[in-house]
């Protein structure tokens, strides 16, 4: 005691404020506490030290202070703790530069600087039943080295492509069509020699690869398509959608040769069953990991419709319209859009303005084509007992948003079951997995298991879809033989598969008497594959772009599946003469709200057309429309041409021969139409690039579509918020204590 | 101001507990599995350790390093990861490479000291153990590089985690893959035991 004094004196001159030994009872390890008393309020100081009160005043907050220590130590300890989770973040940020830009990685570790920026203009007009784009692609080379750029991009599904220019600098230079082989040595020959080239390719009839090659560092070059596509008109709206990205394909079948770890154009490599699978595979990433003026679109929509329009909406984007007169142009209203999700827009004429009937006409090198439009209008539905089998996609390309509107559509067509039906509710993805062993009546219990079931499915794996087609479409031996009972099969799905062919084929072999409707989900469906599985499964297709969308499309789709309004279609052209030659060849059934297209060369306009077909109820139904009074069309002997070329496609897959590709091939250049055997290739005159100069080639990415998570094979999500929650929770608490103990030196 | 003290200690308090639930949760949910193990091995069905699980015990993972092993569950949506790895291909009844993944929290904490030529094993529904040797350990970016199992040979075992492994970001792009290959089994059985120590 006495010793820590003298070393307190010795220390401080402070001491001497301090009462005498004998009446200071402060146990010497508190010597610090004491000698800090002097920060305390100077009042304590002059009452004496004598009195109790005063004394026990003063252990009080002795002990006070000593609960502040320990509330002292705790914070120093919580800081610590802190420290230890706050230095991964530091790291992390550190890492930061590398991680946010988008490299791409191949097998031996190394990096693909991203070097193009790709920007897109749309161009639309539509005038009658047909709207003719000109999209505009421009790849800016951004780094300081030559590119060539190769990307893999979707056009709607029926869109025919008759024109590319490429445009360098101030100069344009027309492409022409060409058989694909020529076309892509050409190119090749070209990109080998340092001229300017692009070369378009069609890879599905709704999936095309576009190549650009020596594009100057710091220097864009553009590369415009021209290409038509029908205008969908169902139940009295018309439709228009534009795809931006595609929803990554999956590719079944074993791989053919074993490449691993080479650099390829795809993530995909060839399979058995899809041979051309790293051609249509592009890397998908999100909009954060392209340039910020990557990936953007810009979009003119101008319609004549011919007639006044009661309501132009999308339920993909917001929509700016300026009117004049009958024509509305539309814009979305944030300018470009990015990449991500269809466009589509959707327009009413006014209410009793809705066409039922048009013809359009044109000559173009001495032909006469005609475009004839026909809606059989609204007939009686005979409801019969139906046997509906649901198939649901529940593959990876469907997790996020569209397994949500998967879900509420298939709930939405439980609801539609009467008790008369029977039901079932199949899902896939890498396996088949069916709610009953084979359709059960739609009872209270089993609509409830049923419901139970669909609210539970989640999207993972491969998209097996063969094995689940077979067991709805051959699901039909369980039933019993005298059933009277309407057979339909729903198929929910992305259609984002690439052996599209083979399971057209299988559902026209295990189609039987059954009818197949599709509903396409997500932000980016393949619409080919939609329409055409419907169109093999005499059925319809719909599509799904918004939550909002199930009550209006999917309510008509399933109102339609009632009955079909019209069956045995028969077109009498007039004079029938030979060498008319219309399509479809054979017309499907129609449903309510369908309207009724044909396409024929051969026809002048003059002279009636006459439409029979069967009604519901078995009687007999004719209409015939006048051709005189055709309007002039653009475009229609393009229309004809892939019309035809379709039918003989189709005509291949039915015989299961090979297409005629001679006479595809002449078809098609006589028409200039890119085809699956033609495509477009356009080179410039001189040189650009000396040839000792080095190229690269940048594969373009794709954006991952809206509201889509992770894709089929993609990495999973690995990590949990334990760490932030902890570290979080740690520095909340930290925080709150370090304040209760200034609260408490502040207001002692 | 003390009510708002209050708030404060309360809410990162709640946050703390939501934070350590997670790694409990984990730990827990792994005991309750092994019966559902057991009884899956029993009865050779897949069986829901409970009653309102959408995932099963597919397989038991055991990693030389903490020597301990794990029961491998069925998909890898967030909820089966929760309590345990998840299968996300192949398997004993299918054929073709397996891919397991895992939380970097929790279950797959100790990938980080996996190094090449360790045993890793794995036990199927008929109790039958196989044996990996690790190849190689590696660090992808997911949003450039997907799994193709079809480029993997059939006796591949990936393990698939988050990586860096002390990260907060629970959404980061990158992931730490251990790549094994299958060793011949049935001579290494006796041996087996005494390793798991099982």
């Amino acid at each position: 005691m006495m010793l820590s004094f003298s070393l307190l004196k010795l220390g401080s001159p402070t001491v001497e404020r301090c009462p005498p030994p004998g009446q200071c009872r402060v146990p010497s390890e508190t010597r610090c506490e004491y000698v800090r008393v002097r920060s305390a309020p100077p009042s304590l100081a002059p009452h004496g030290f004598g009195r109790d009160p005063a004394l026990a005043s003063f252990l009080s907050r002795f002990l006070h202070r000593r609960s502040k220590r320990i509330c002292e130590g705790i914070s120093l300890w919580l800081a610590v703790l802190l420290m230890l989770f706050v230095h991964p973040l530091y790291a992390e940020a550190n890492e930061a530069d590398n991680v946010g830009q988008l490299h791409f990685v191949d097998g031996q570790g190394q990096w693909q600087e991203p070097a193009l920026v790709l920007d897109s203009e749309f161009d639309i007009q539509v005038s009658g039943l047909i709207a003719d784009t000109r999209l505009l692609r421009s790849f800016r080379n951004t780094s300081d080295q030559w590119r060539e750029g190769v990307f893999v991009f979707p056009l709607p599904e029926k869109a025919s492509v008759y024109g590319l220019t490429m445009k360098v600098g101030e100069r344009t230079i027309e492409g022409k069509i060409q058989p694909r082989e020529r076309a892509r040595q050409k190119y090749e020959i070209a990109k080998q020699a340092g001229k300017h080239a692009a070369n378009v390719e069609q890879q599905r009839p709704n999936l095309f690869t576009a190549r650009v090659a020596n594009i100057p560092p710091g220097e864009t070059v553009s590369v415009e398509l021209k290409y038509q596509q029908p205008v969908r008109y169902q139940a009295g709206v018309f439709e228009l959608s534009i795809p931006t990205t595609l929803t990554p394909r999956y590719m079944p079948g074993a791989p053919l040769q074993s490449s691993s770890g080479q650099w390829h154009s795809g993530w995909a490599v060839p399979t058995t069953q899809v041979a051309d699978a790293d051609a249509i595979s592009p890397f998908t990433v999100t909009a954060g990991d392209v340039a910020r003026d990557s990936h953007r679109a810009s979009i003119e929509l101008l319609i004549d419709a011919g007639l006044p329009l009661e309501a132009v909406s999308s339920p993909s984007h917001q929509l700016a319209t300026s009117r004049d007169g009958q024509a509305v142009t539309v814009r979305p209203v944030e300018g470009s859009i990015l990449m991500n999700r269809d466009f589509v827009v959707r327009w009413r004429p006014l209410a009793g303005r809705e066409p039922s009937a048009a013809v359009f006409h044109q000559s173009w090198q001495g032909e006469d084509y005609l475009l004839a439009m026909l809606v059989p209008g609204q007939a009686g539905t005979r409801v019969l007992p139906r046997e509906l089998v649901f198939v649901i996609d529940t593959s990876g390309s469907m997790a996020g948003e569209s397994i949500r509107q998967a879900r509420s559509a298939l709930q939405a067509g439980l609801q539609t079951l009467t008790p008369r039906d029977r039901f079932n509710v199949i899902q896939f993805n890498s396996q088949t997995h069916s709610l009953f062993l084979g359709p059960e009546p739609a009872s209270g219990n089993n609509l409830a298991r049923a419901r139970q079931y669909v609210d539970r499915l989640r999207a993972d794996g491969g998209t097996e879809m063969a094995p689940a087609l077979a067991l709805a479409l051959q699901d039909i031996e369980r039933r019993e033989a005298s059933s009277p009972r309407v057979r339909q099969v729903i198929f929910i799905t992305d259609g984002a598969v690439a052996n599209e062919a083979a399971l057209f084929r299988q559902i026209r072999e295990q189609l039987g008497d059954q009818r197949l409707f599709t509903v396409a989900i997500g932000s980016a469906p393949n619409r080919h594959f939609m329409r055409e599985a419907a169109r093999w499964g005499r059925g319809t297709y719909t599509a799904i772009q918004a939550p909002s969308d199930v009550d209006g499309p999917l309510k008509a789709l399933f109102s339609a599946m009632e009955s079909p309004v019209l069956t045995d279609i028969r077109l009498d052209w007039p004079g029938q003469e030979t060498g008319i030659e219309s399509f479809p060849g054979r017309s499907g059934d129609l449903f309510r709200g369908e309207p009724l297209i044909h396409v024929a060369r051969g026809v002048p306009a003059m002279g009636e057309l006459r439409v029979s077909g069967r009604l519901p109820g078995g009687q007999d139904w004719a209409k015939t429309l006048d051709l005189q009074q055709a309007a002039p069309g653009a475009g229609l002997h393009r229309h004809w041409a892939r019309e035809m070329i379709d039918s003989l496609q189709d005509e291949a897959q039915l015989s299961g021969r090979e297409p005629d590709t001679a006479l595809i091939t002449e078809l098609a250049v006589a028409h200039e139409l890119m085809s699956a055997f033609t495509s477009f290739v356009a080179v410039d005159t001189a040189p650009a690039r000396a040839s000792e100069t080095p190229l690269a080639s940048d594969n373009l990415p794709t954006l991952l579509p809206a509201g889509s998570a992770s894709g089929m094979l993609r990495y999973p999500q690995t990590a949990t918020a334990a760490p932030l929650l902890i570290a979080l929770g740690l520095v909340g608490l930290m925080f709150s204590v370090a304040l209760v103990l200034l609260q408490r030196r502040v207001f002692p | 101001m003390s009510r708002l003290l209050l708030l404060l200690l309360t809410s990162s308090a709640t946050l703390l507990v939501f934070g350590l639930w997670i790694p409990f949760k984990a730990v827990l949910a792994q005991e309750l599995l092994e019966l559902a193990w057991a009884e899956s091995q029993a009865r050779q069905t897949q069986a829901r350790p409970w009653p309102w699980a959408d995932t099963w015990p597919v397989a038991r993972l055991a990693l030389p390093e903490p020597n301990d092993s794990m029961i491998v569950l069925a998909g890898t949506h967030g909820e089966s990861l929760a309590f345990g790895p998840g299968r996300l291909a192949g398997g004993p009844q299918q054929t073709g490479p397996v891919v397991i993944a895992g939380h970097r929290d929790t279950h797959f904490r100790s990938l980080k000291a996996l190094e090449t030529g360790q045993e890793i094993r794995l036990q199927d529904r008929h109790g039958q153990w196989r044996s990996y040797r690790v190849e190689n350990t590696r660090v992808v970016d997911s949003r450039s590089e997907w799994i193709d199992t079809r480029q993997l040979t059939d006796d591949t075992l990936l393990l698939v985690t988050c990586y860096p492994f002390n990260s907060v970001d629970a959404g980061g792009p990158l992931r730490y893959v251990v790549q094994a290959r299958a060793t011949a089994t049935g001579d290494r059985r006796e041996q087996i035991d005494t390793v798991a120590g099982i």
